[in-house]
């Protein structure tokens, strides 16, 4: 196994050779995306000696809106709607980060029920969105019945999170302060069918995917990421725990309720494409066994929300707040200069930091197996852009 | 595993759903059910009441054209303009009332929260699709509106699966 020192100096090397012999016809260069079925809106070039990819140049930035910018023009509460808009699937996260940010500010503390409600919410934006990628690797790998499943099985909480927040997948339902509505009536009994039958359905997806004769032989074995290059190369999420480094921001760094949930932080040692594919499954039984024991613990009654001011000030001062997203830690860094709108807001994605580990992986590999590594990333391209 | 028993469970998990229900909403002929009328919001305690966030409704008699509505959607959609009406209310000096755009509208619902005199909800009515541009801007008058939405299939958990029913 080379280090990540000698690997990075070989695609040096690679590099320089590249660009002085651009006549070379032993070379050819080939463009996947931004219209490749499974790239998403993200680019990337990619160098083919025979059929090894030699030079991976990937190429983010064709879905940049700039939102960061955006929030200094909106107080807090408007800045909520198209913060959720890089990853419509997972929105309840995103403004998870931002909400704790915001309450950290002006120093308010969210009631206990409106706490258990946003972590059950969020939970199931993370079920229904790593149920969309996975429906995305599926077909990346040539398996249309994993991208019917899983899209299909998205039903069941899309269901849960409209009867909970109103909107399908732009929930804007966490802000600062709790959430906007309480649960609805006859809730707890549907989420806990739907959830429990949800969690029968993953055993299905191991039969025909995960055990799949044709899936194993295509991911196991391909783009080993070690545990050792990993840490140094700061890729987070599920990328992280597929190379054996147990860290959840839930477990590490609890917020709200999570100190009070019982579970544990899924990895696998095997580092490779498979383990990427799979701890994401993993976590899916992790967030069903959650989901339970949040709708256990729920207080009867109680407030769901702290009523702030719309154009709420907040005191001078900055703060950080992270949560574990669908997709890795997502961290809002919020700067506030006493005025109703935020003098700056920086946001740390998991994304991007896991299309760090792209060109290291690609470099070195047959293109046959770029699908298999590419999507394994959990890279979601516009959140990478914002 | 070996491989031989690992393409026979693919193919098993695979020939079982010929006999599972169908999960597909069929869904000009079927709709789903909602809870409720659709997201309303109470400004004397400050929560909203759980509902489907379609188009909204607007009570003429409630509404004081104070503008808040407006002002909430500056920087979010600008989908709301306060437009004159011929109506005489005493509550209502300007005689001015929202007129939501739909062709911007990203119905986040923080219209209703503003609203402090219960004026402005939101109602289960989610197919606004129209052939121009013109027909996705609703007058006041459009608005107050009660839309007929009779959704009545739910997602249901049987011993052959999941369905709607």
């Amino acid at each position: 196994m080379t280090s990540l020192e000698e690997k990075i100096d070989e695609a040096k090397r690679l590099s320089l050779q590249i660009t002085k012999e651009t006549d070379d016809d032993r070379l050819m260069t080939l463009s996947v995306g931004p219209q490749h079925p499974g790239s998403g809106h993200f680019r990337f070039t990619i160098k083919l000696d025979g059929d090894y990819i030699v030079f991976v140049d990937p190429d983010p930035g064709y879905v940049h809106r700039g939102h960061e910018k955006m929030c200094e023009y909106r107080n807090h509460f408007q800045n909520i709607p198209h913060l959720e808009r890089p990853v419509i699937h997972d929105s309840c996260n995103i403004t998870y980060a931002y909400s704790l940010a915001v309450e950290d500010l002006v120093g308010i503390t969210v009631p206990r029920r409106g706490q258990f409600i946003r972590a059950l919410a969020s939970e199931l934006s993370r079920l229904s969105y790593t149920l969309y990628w996975l429906a995305i690797y599926g077909i990346f790998l040539g398996h249309s019945t994993m991208f019917m499943w899983p899209a299909g099985d998205r039903e069941l909480l899309i269901d849960l999170l409209e009867r909970l927040s109103g909107a399908r997948v732009t929930n804007a339902f966490n802000i600062p302060g709790g959430v906007r509505n309480d649960i609805p009536y006859n809730f707890k009994e549907k989420c806990l069918a739907q959830v429990n039958y949800f969690e029968k359905r993953l055993k299905e997806y191991d039969n025909i995917f995960y055990n799949n004769p044709l899936v194993r032989q295509r991911t196991e074995g391909v783009g080993i990421l070690t545990k050792e290059d990993a840490i140094k190369l700061g890729v987070t999420g599920s990328v992280l725990r597929a190379s054996g480094v147990p860290f959840d921001v839930r477990k590490v760094e609890p917020y709200d309720v999570y100190n009070e949930i019982d579970f544990n932080v899924q990895y696998m040692k095997t580092c490779d494409s498979f383990a990427r594919a799979y701890v994401p499954v993993l976590d899916m039984r992790e967030s069903c066994h959650i989901i339970r024991q949040l709708l256990d613990k729920m207080p009867e009654s109680g407030d769901v929300r702290e009523k702030l001011q719309f154009n709420i000030k907040s005191s001078p001062g900055e703060t950080y707040k992270r949560v574990e997203s669908g997709r890795g830690a997502l961290g809002y860094h919020v700067v506030s200069d006493g005025t109703p709108k935020p003098y700056r807001v920086k946001a740390s994605v998991g994304s991007f930091r896991n299309l760090l580990a792209l060109p290291f992986l690609l470099t070195g590999s047959k293109l046959g197996d770029m699908p298999a590594i590419y999507w394994s990333l959990n890279y979601w391209p516009v959140e990478a852009d914002r | 595993m070996n491989t031989a028993t690992g393409f026979i469970k693919a193919l098993e998990s695979g020939t079982k759903h010929i006999v599972l229900k169908r999960f597909t909403l069929r869904y000009p002929e079927e709709k789903l059910k909602f809870v409720g009328d659709g997201y309303q919001f109470d400004p004397k305690k400050g929560v909203g009441i759980a509902g489907t966030r379609g188009r909204h409704i607007l009570f003429h008699d409630k509404c004081t054209g104070c503008q808040l509505c407006a002002i909430a959607c500056e920087g979010i959609a600008e989908a709301i303009t306060m437009v004159k009406v011929d109506e005489q209310w005493k509550q209502n000096k300007k005689s001015i009332m929202p007129q939501i755009d739909y062709g911007k509208c990203v119905f986040c619902g923080l219209c209703v929260d503003a609203c402090p005199f219960y004026a402005l909800y939101m109602t289960n009515d989610y197919e606004l699709s129209s052939f121009t541009k013109s027909h996705l801007i609703y007058t006041p008058s459009q608005l107050a509106v009660k839309p007929k939405y009779d959704g009545e299939v739910e997602i249901k958990i049987g011993s052959r699966g999941a369905y709607h029913g």
